[in-house]
């Protein structure tokens, strides 16, 4: 054990005393990650979202309360982080800002809107249905689509308000108790008073909880940082079945079957080498990304249960890569192309849900798949019962690529005395 | 020349010797290609696609599946509780809405109901189903609220003399506000604005350039890994007791590189125009302006990382996380568009950048040489700046 252990270790120090491993093991997640973040603007935005100041012009030139509530809205304590508002003078200066590109929207509430809505004191409405103008710039869908979306709260609370007090005076009024000059005079306060209440309660409410059923945090690094993390370290493992071809073309894997240690000693003690320095490899790129992004991984004894077990499946890849390759130089090449295959296929680069269903049914073979499965889970605030399954097919896949690898390394002499 | 041709052919040898490389020339970008142009965007249906589990079978949720269904910015689709949970495990989907046995318009009249909308943690789409979602409960629940005020309304104006005239207020209410909510007038008039620079977006366009561009930058960074080797097992010494000049030597190298990019680019070209239809217009020279600028500014790069590196191992990883990190900087992976303003600016001065903006100005936005002729003076400029560094600090031993 002990030997298996020094074997392990004299492979891991060679590894982790290459500048070109540094590189690729723990530079090139890193950048990419940071690059990644600062393209979403996870680091500009006040939120973890990436969606944040959304710029739009807002142009109010109703006199009624409606336009005031409106323009209360999109400059609200609660919308502060998500908007950006711009208070315009006119429509054209609203317009042009979007035309530069320079708003998401543009929304004009015109004349007359509040009174078209709101019964005046005698219980009529200017009769006329005066529309808000909502300016999409075609450059920004997502954002103008959000835009809409709060308009259209907004709307349906109005529409609420208004139909909630007609349906209460036509109701009452049919009874007979109420005159139609007190309905009508009621008409308004209740509208308003409604719209207020109605805003605050709503009878079906939205629970957001992710896929393990805890509360959703939203931060779009939680899925990029593991991605790269779960890419490069397959660059680690075929690099680390590089060195059992270098050692044996150099020489000092011959001349370590000279010594008293048995050939699985020897194997069992790459093998471990790989291991151990995927392992290091995640251990490395999830503290630094804790500390420098201050992401959260979650339950700490599932991170480590699944750094194991992707450390574990992705060795045994890099064992496998070994055993097909004749020189080292083709191990790194094989490991580079596959590293990048794995990648699109386990959802390194791209979100799954947007990739047809085969690549996904495809990507099972690939520990970045299921890797990614389990560190996001655990993100969204999963446990260990809700990771069991990536972590079972980790292990099986591990164990069936060592099983193979280690046949064929005896079958071709790899390590035999 | 002779000797350039030489040294270039020599190049080429050694490189295509690995067959490793034509995964690198042509296996992967055509793979990536095909994969995310064929996948990311639907230009059929925008709407972000997300599973609705129905296991009220009520007439409320019959409702909420309908005002969904006419949602602007998300598409439901109706699917089993097993299969929609373990597509979202999979991160096949990236929300499922819940709608639990007992939600129906009495229950919801007595008691604020739940719906759960499980979604992947830190997705986009995630964030744009919850407000899709969230709109259409709001629109359902409209009239259930009505009927409610109007009730607590008639209570105290009225008074009920018993629970069922209570409850006949109740339901009347209920279908004067279904009525009502039918008719609601628009008053929403919504424009798209004429933007002076529109982004035209086209997913197999941005996604077969964007690949291109990708793997072409990261075998002509890789050129510092051809001088290193040279350099390395010696022969780069022993070429020079030969009459040959180091600007020869360089010359050769750069230009073989330079000219097997180029023929790359073609045929990843002609493979978009075939394959992915991209619409590459008409002016070859506009083309051509793109490939000769953009190749020389990477090679110019490559040349410059030769002064860094050591070996030719270390040129390689260093070209596969220096190209990565590049093209998905300049836009190759995803929209330069959709980045925070500030990154868009900061990202102007990387050569990808320029060649993407290039590129996408030939193919969505139909111009001709005079379009490009920014972009290509730009990368002449860097391959300039890059050529004047590499070989002033080569080492040629």
């Amino acid at each position: 054990m002990k030997k298996l252990f020094i074997i392990a270790l004299k492979d891991m120090k060679l590894i982790f005393r290459d500048p070109t491993a540094l590189i690729m093991m723990l530079l090139a997640p890193f950048l990419i990650t940071l690059g990644m973040g600062l393209i979403t603007g996870r680091f500009s935005a006040n939120t973890n979202s990436g969606i944040s100041n959304i710029p739009v012009a807002i142009v109010n030139q109703d006199e009624g309360e409606l336009g005031k509530a409106l323009e209360a809205v999109f400059s609200s304590d609660e919308l502060a982080d998500l908007l950006e508002p711009t208070f315009a003078a006119t429509p054209a200066e609203a317009r042009q800002l979007v035309e530069a590109d320079q708003a998401s929207a543009a929304i004009i509430i015109p004349q007359g809107f509040s009174a078209s809505i709101i019964p005046d004191e005698r219980g009529s409405t200017s009769g006329e249905t005066v529309q808000i103008s909502f300016i999409a710039n075609s450059n920004s869908p997502t954002y103008s689509g959000i835009l809409r979306s709060i308009l259209d709260a907004f709307l349906t609370q109005v529409e609420v308000g208004r139909i909630g007090a007609e349906v209460t005076l036509s109701q009452v009024a049919q009874t007979g108790k109420l005159t139609p000059e007190l309905a009508a005079q009621l008409g308004a306060v209740l509208g308003t008073q409604f719209g207020q209440q109605s805003a605050q309660a709503q009878p079906i409410q939205l629970e957001n909880t992710t896929a393990s059923g805890a509360a959703v945090k939203f931060d779009l690094l939680m899925y990029f940082a593991p991605g790269m993390a779960l890419m490069f370290l397959m660059f680690t493992v075929s690099n680390g079945g590089r060195t059992l071809l270098l050692e044996n073309r150099t020489g000092t894997l011959p001349r370590m079957m000279q010594t008293p240690t048995t050939s699985a000693q020897i194997l069992g003690g790459k093998l471990l080498g790989i291991f151990l320095t995927a392992i290091a490899q995640l251990a490395i790129l999830i503290g630094s990304t804790t500390l420098l992004f201050r992401l959260d991984w979650g339950e700490p004894l599932g991170v480590i249960l699944l750094i194991l077990a992707a450390a574990f499946a992705a060795s045994g890849w890099g064992s496998f890569i070994a055993t097909f390759s004749k020189t080292p130089a083709q191990v790194a090449n094989l490991g580079s192309v596959i590293m990048l295959f794995f990648g699109l296929l386990g959802g390194s680069f791209f979100d799954m849900s947007q990739l047809p269903e085969w690549v996904s049914t495809l990507g099972k073979i690939t520990p970045n798949a299921w890797g990614l499965q389990g560190f996001t889970t655990l993100a969204g605030g999963g446990t260990l019962r809700n990771i069991s399954e990536p972590l079972l097919a980790l292990l099986i896949m591990g164990i069936i690529l060592f099983a193979l690898a280690s046949i064929w390394m005896r079958r071709r002499g790899l390590v035999r005395k | 020349m002779r000797k350039m041709i030489a040294i270039a052919l020599k190049d080429l040898r050694i490189r295509f010797s690995n067959p490793m490389e034509w995964a690198f020339f042509l296996i992967l970008p055509v793979f990536f290609s095909l994969i995310i142009g064929g996948s990311t965007g639907a230009p059929a249906d925008s709407r972000v696609g997300f599973y609705v589990v129905d296991e009220a079978q009520t007439s409320l949720s019959t409702s909420l599946v309908d005002a969904l269904n006419a949602s602007t910015s998300v598409r439901p689709e109706l699917k089993d509780r097993q299969e929609a949970l373990k597509d979202l495990d999979e991160r096949k989907v990236s929300a499922v809405l819940l709608l639990p046995a007992g939600l129906e318009w009495d229950a919801i009249s007595t008691a604020a109901q739940s719906v759960e909308l499980r979604q992947l943690a830190g997705n986009t789409n995630a964030f744009v189903v919850q407000q899709g979602v969230q709109a259409a409960l709001g629109e359902v629940s409209s009239a259930v609220q009505i009927a409610s005020f109007s009730t607590q309304q008639g209570e105290q104006l009225v008074g009920f003399a018993s629970q069922a005239e209570r409850s006949a207020w109740f339901s009347q209410a209920l279908s004067l506000a279904q009525t009502a909510l039918q008719v609601t007038p628009n008053r929403v008039l919504e424009t798209i604005a004429d933007v002076a620079d529109p982004v035209q977006y086209d997913p197999k366009t941005n996604s077969s350039i964007g690949q291109m561009i990708t793997w072409v930058f990261i075998p002509l960074i890789g050129l510092s890994g051809m001088l290193a080797y040279e350099r390395q097992i010696g022969t780069l010494r022993r070429l020079f007791t030969s009459p040959t000049s180091r600007a020869v030597y360089l010359g050769g190298t750069i230009i073989g590189m330079v000219l097997t990019a180029m023929l790359q680019m073609t045929i990843l070209i002609a493979f978009g125009k075939l394959v992915l239809h991209v619409n590459w217009g008409n002016s070859v020279l506009a083309i051509a302006m793109m490939l000769v600028s953009s190749t020389l500014a990477a090679a110019a790069l490559g040349t410059m990382l030769g002064t860094l590196v050591k070996t030719e191992s270390q040129a390689s990883g260093l070209s596969i996380m220096v190209g990565m990190v590049l093209a998905m900087l300049g836009g190759c992976w995803y929209p330069l568009e959709l980045f925070p303003q500030t990154v868009q600016t900061v990202v102007r001065v990387l050569p990808t950048t320029w060649t993407m903006q290039g590129m996408l100005d030939i193919t969505l936005r139909g111009q001709g040489p005079s379009g490009v002729v920014l972009e290509m003076l730009v990368l002449f400029g860097f391959a300039l700046v890059f050529f004047v560094v590499g070989i002033w600090r080569f080492k040629y031993e």
